[in-house]
């Protein structure tokens, strides 16, 4: 072809400039500026124990495993416990909820628990002069024990029954919570250094004489007598506190109770009686006075118990039993109906005109509530309503008396046990260091997360995970920007996995339905688990996923050697999109600084 | 390889073709198949370029003036008001010198909205800098769309090619697909005289003052000047390569002629036909088709029209106030003729919105013009109801 005309072309005269165009200090421009300022995850601040769910989640998503397992030792004792048996609000509070499904928060816990169990327990880095007695070996004080030993403290645990645990061992059966996951974790303890003394049942002498002999005393003795249901004839054959009845079973006897068996109550101890009950070979019928939706015990477990076969009688309640030859052989129940709202918000039962019934019963099972037995206080400490009075930190009346647990009016779960347990350390801590000169200022508020639990990583101040402060609000969905994450379903259980038909360790037989009593959830496999944290957010805190530097239009935002971020406010025009774009809502427009 | 195919689908093969590097576009009546081919052959990675979706039509320029800036070979779609929302970043197009080429399908300007053909919408951008390519058929879209690219990078310029709204767009007709080693004998890679480099960091379109802006004007207009000289010459390469030429105007049966219409895009074929009837009746009329309206072919058309008594223009768009775009380009392209050889120029509005053009339209305006005793002050319109 022909050298086209073009070929001998000038280049176009167009407008370049070689100067740089950091001359120009657009930045004067601006009336607002962006602020890297991160914020709480719902799930740190809905956590009873604490926990820095959004900080371990981010250590997983980097790979950075065993550091993941100790942010998440720092704030919860027992991992492998509550990642099987916690009711986890964080779920209920994940803004991933909005999106598609939360993250399964508990199964990635339960991983970082059993990982954790399988290595070392944490140890103190320090050690501090003092030495403290923990009354009960429940959830709430073996949290104050672990928390008080990391913080350098000696302490000695004491537990009235014959092997430890409280709660978690004489309530929680095997299938939800292995004996072999609490056995390993008391051990966790006992290498740690904590004294664990059991068969050591404290009178009022024997607490005084505590108070004594130790610098400090942490009473935790839960709530175990089951409360009676006020109906006539309950005193007699047949009829039987829940609770003992899975004290029972848990300490490995297996009670005859007959064919037909009825719970009363709606929650989670209703719900244990029942499916324990059904592995026993029973028929199990739940007696609740109110309906499904008011029952307080964990949805999943009331799901569960249906799966198994358990059924349920709403809107029923208890009013006479009847017993032929020293054997309870039925239950009369009035039918209840929906009343006024009450304090709790739920409607009132009130007594039906019609529809009393009878239904046969070989045992029938109350579960309508637990009191703490307060035999075991120092005479100084006063009851009031049953409770122990004690202050948000667990502070008692009485000096050097801390309270917590179910004892002390927490909240009854595992997950507010563990959560009054670390506050008391907290408060212990500070008031053991107070008595040895070092005065040193307790800010409830600062150290929660966002109004929630509190934490011990802000108060030991050694935080590894490097927040810009202040850093107290939660961030909820609408300050995310949900266009940079893409859908991902949740990871769920197998059910085949599991050990639904399997036998119980000890050889003893399932119930009907071949429902056994070893663990019923499965859990994750590991490379799972792993792959669910990575649904995580992040919400609210800034996770150097570098999209404000990408958005930036001025390119006036810089990583910093340090592996954040720097505005050039020179330049930085204020047009806030870089808070727009940012997908955790970790940028903050803001008037601050100008 | 012939294949029946739209006048959309012309495009979208014409810029596979010249082997584009970077597309960016948003979708609008009746352009949108045109990007819709491209973004599928993209992500099929039939065209290895790269498909940048923008949120409007000012972005899509913008991306393709960013592009093209860094040296890639773009290409864009538009249409109507699409078109007039690109407005400034033509600006930056053609006084950046970029030689991005586009697509633009024929449609009339809102209000009343309407989706049909007419050419103002083109037409208004006539000042922006870039050059218009007119076509009559879907084998002209084809090879024009090639061309463009040939013709933008040589001269440094943005270049438009302009298709009739569904008489092109959506009609099907038989096209004569080159072969890609024909198209890239044609069309070699392109080489651009400044490029944005991020080892080298400058900055285009910066601030120019008094003293220096005009030159900047001026290298443009010359680059416009060259088009003639740089399109006639593509467009022989063209005929070489493919038998087919498509000349900035062409002169259909004008010799001898009493009476030439001068027509652009579709209008051009139904005239052709109009012509030869009445030629087979022993009249004596004949056609030029103005193919390239900016640069406007003036010496081209003083020479195929001069000493033709009466010329009537066909214009499918207004420059309200005015009139007639093509007639009043024309007009004063015909003015240099001395009086003698200066045709009578008769103004034609018709065919706006998409009001059909049809033979019978086309005959009265060949009869009015033929027994008018001089042209009015005032462009006529055709077929307006009273």
């Amino acid at each position: 072809m022909a050298e086209p005309v073009t070929a001998t072309r000038d280049a176009p005269l167009i407008s370049v400039s070689r100067a740089s165009t950091l001359a120009n200090r657009t930045g004067s421009w601006k009336y607002i500026m962006p602020t890297y300022r991160d914020g709480v995850a719902p799930c740190n601040a809905r956590c009873p124990t604490g926990v820095d769910v959004e900080g371990y989640m981010e250590l997983l998503r980097q790979d950075r495993v065993d550091e993941a397992v100790d942010l998440l030792l720092r704030e919860n004792p027992m991992p492998a416990v509550t990642g099987r048996v916690c009711h986890h609000p964080c779920e209920a509070a994940c803004n991933r909820g909005h999106f598609d499904e939360a993250v399964a928060v508990h199964l990635v816990e339960r991983e970082l628990g059993d990982r954790a169990l399988a290595e070392p327990p944490p140890l103190p880095a320090t050690r501090r002069e003092g030495r403290v007695a923990v009354v009960g070996s429940g959830p709430a004080g073996l949290a104050c024990a672990y928390h008080l030993t990391l913080l350098g403290y000696t302490v000695t645990v004491l537990e009235a029954e014959a092997e430890a645990g409280g709660m978690l061992r004489q309530g929680i059966p095997s299938y939800r919570l292995p004996r072999t996951v609490l056995d390993r974790q008391l051990a966790w303890y006992r290498a740690m250094g904590i004294e664990i003394r059991c068969g050591e049942r404290i009178d009022a002498a024997a607490a005084d004489s505590l108070l004594a002999e130790y610098d400090a005393v942490f009473l935790a003795p839960g709530a175990h007598r089951g409360r009676p249901l006020g109906a006539a004839g309950e005193v007699g054959p047949g009829v039987v506190p829940g609770l003992e009845f899975l004290r029972a079973v848990n300490a490995g006897a297996r009670p005859d109770i007959g064919r037909h068996v009825a719970i009363v109550g709606g929650g989670n101890t209703a719900m244990d009686c029942a499916r324990t009950a059904q592995r026993l070979g029973a028929r199990a019928t739940v007696i609740y006075r109110r309906t499904r939706e008011d029952m307080p015990a964990i949805a999943s477990e009331i799901a569960e118990a249906e799966a198994e076969g358990v059924v349920f009688e709403f809107l029923a309640n208890p009013r006479a039993f009847h017993r032929a030859h020293d054997r309870l052989i039925a239950v009369e129940c009035d039918r209840m109906a929906q009343g006024e709202p009450d304090a709790s918000g739920r409607r009132r039962a009130v007594v039906a005109e019609h529809g009393a019934f009878s239904m046969y019963v070989d045992t029938l099972l109350t579960a309508i509530g637990e009191d703490a037995v307060l035999d075991c206080l120092p005479s100084a400490v006063p009851v009031t309503n049953g409770t122990i009075p004690a202050d948000e930190l667990g502070a008692t009346p009485a000096t050097g008396t801390w309270a917590g647990g179910d004892a002390a009016g927490v909240e009854r779960t595992v997950a507010d046990a563990l959560g009054s347990g670390k506050a008391a350390a907290m408060d212990i801590d500070r008031a053991l260091r107070a008595r040895r000169g070092v005065d040193v200022v307790l800010d409830a508020p600062s150290l929660r997360w966002a109004g929630g639990a509190m934490s011990m990583s802000r108060w030991r101040g050694d935080d590894p995970v490097q927040r810009t402060a202040p850093a107290n609000d939660v961030v909820a969905f609408d300050a995310l920007n949900p266009v940079h994450f893409t859908h991902l379903p949740r990871h769920r259980e197998h059910p085949d996995a599991g050990q639904h038909g399997g036998a119980a360790p000890d050889g003893s037989n399932g119930g009907s339905g071949g429902y056994g009593f070893a663990e019923v959830n499965p859990g994750l496999a590991s490379a799972e688990a792993l792959a669910e944290a990575r649904r995580c957010f992040n919400c609210g805190v800034c996770n150097a996923c570098e999209l404000c530097l990408m958005f930036c239009p001025d390119a006036a935002i810089a990583r910093t050697a340090d592996g954040r971020f720097s505005i050039d406010l020179d330049h930085c025009k204020g047009c806030g999109v870089c808070a727009r774009e940012c997908p955790r809502g970790a940028i903050v427009m803001t008037r601050e600084g100008l | 390889m012939r294949k029946v195919i739209v006048g959309n689908h012309a495009v979208s093969l014409g810029v596979k073709l010249a082997r584009c590097e970077v597309i960016s576009a948003y979708p609008i009546t009746p352009q949108t198949q045109v990007v819709e081919m491209l973004s599928e052959m993209c992500a099929s990675g039939e065209l290895p370029a790269r498909f940048i979706k923008v949120e409007s039509e000012h972005s899509a320029m913008a991306a393709c003036v960013g592009a093209s800036a860094a040296g890639a070979r773009t290409f864009t779609a538009s249409s109507s008001h699409g078109l007039a929302y690109m407005h400034e970043m033509l600006h930056w197009a053609a006084g950046g010198r970029l030689p991005v080429v586009m697509a633009n399908v024929n449609r009339a300007m809102g209000p009343g909205w309407n989706i049909w053909m007419d050419q103002n919408d083109s037409l208004s951008q006539r000042d922006t800098g870039w050059i218009q390519l007119y076509c009559e058929t879907n084998q002209e879209v084809l090879d024009t769309t090639i061309q463009a690219f040939r013709l933008a990078e040589a001269v440094d310029l943005p270049v438009m090619v302009l298709l009739d709204a569904f008489y092109l767009s959506h009609t099907s007709e038989p096209v004569d697909v080159p072969p890609q080693a024909l198209v890239d004998e044609f069309l070699p890679r392109r080489r651009a005289r400044h490029r944005l480099d991020p080892k080298e960091p400058h900055a285009y379109g910066a601030l120019v003052r008094p003293d220096d802006y005009m030159e900047m004007r001026r290298d443009q207009q010359h680059a416009m000047e060259r088009v003639h000289a740089v399109l006639a010459e593509a467009d022989a390469d063209w005929a070489r390569l493919t038998d087919r030429t498509w000349p900035a105007a062409e002169a259909y049966r004008t010799d001898d002629a009493e009476l030439v219409l001068v027509t652009s895009g579709t209008i051009t074929s139904t005239a052709r036909h109009v012509i030869d009837a009445r030629r087979a009746d022993g009249e004596r009329i004949g056609l030029v088709k103005v193919r390239l309206f900016r640069p406007f072919p003036s010496a081209l058309l003083r020479r195929l029209l001069a000493g033709v008594p009466r010329v009537a223009v066909l214009d499918r768009n207004i420059s309200p106030g005015h009139g007639g775009i093509f007639a009043e380009e024309l007009r004063s392209a015909l003015y240099d003729l001395p009086p003698d050889d200066r045709p009578a120029l008769y103004g034609y509005v018709l065919g706006l919105g998409g009001r059909d053009v049809t033979p019978d339209v086309i005959g009265g305006v060949i009869d009015g013009t033929r027994t008018a005793a001089a042209p009015e002050r005032e462009d006529l319109w055709v077929g307006v109801k009273p």
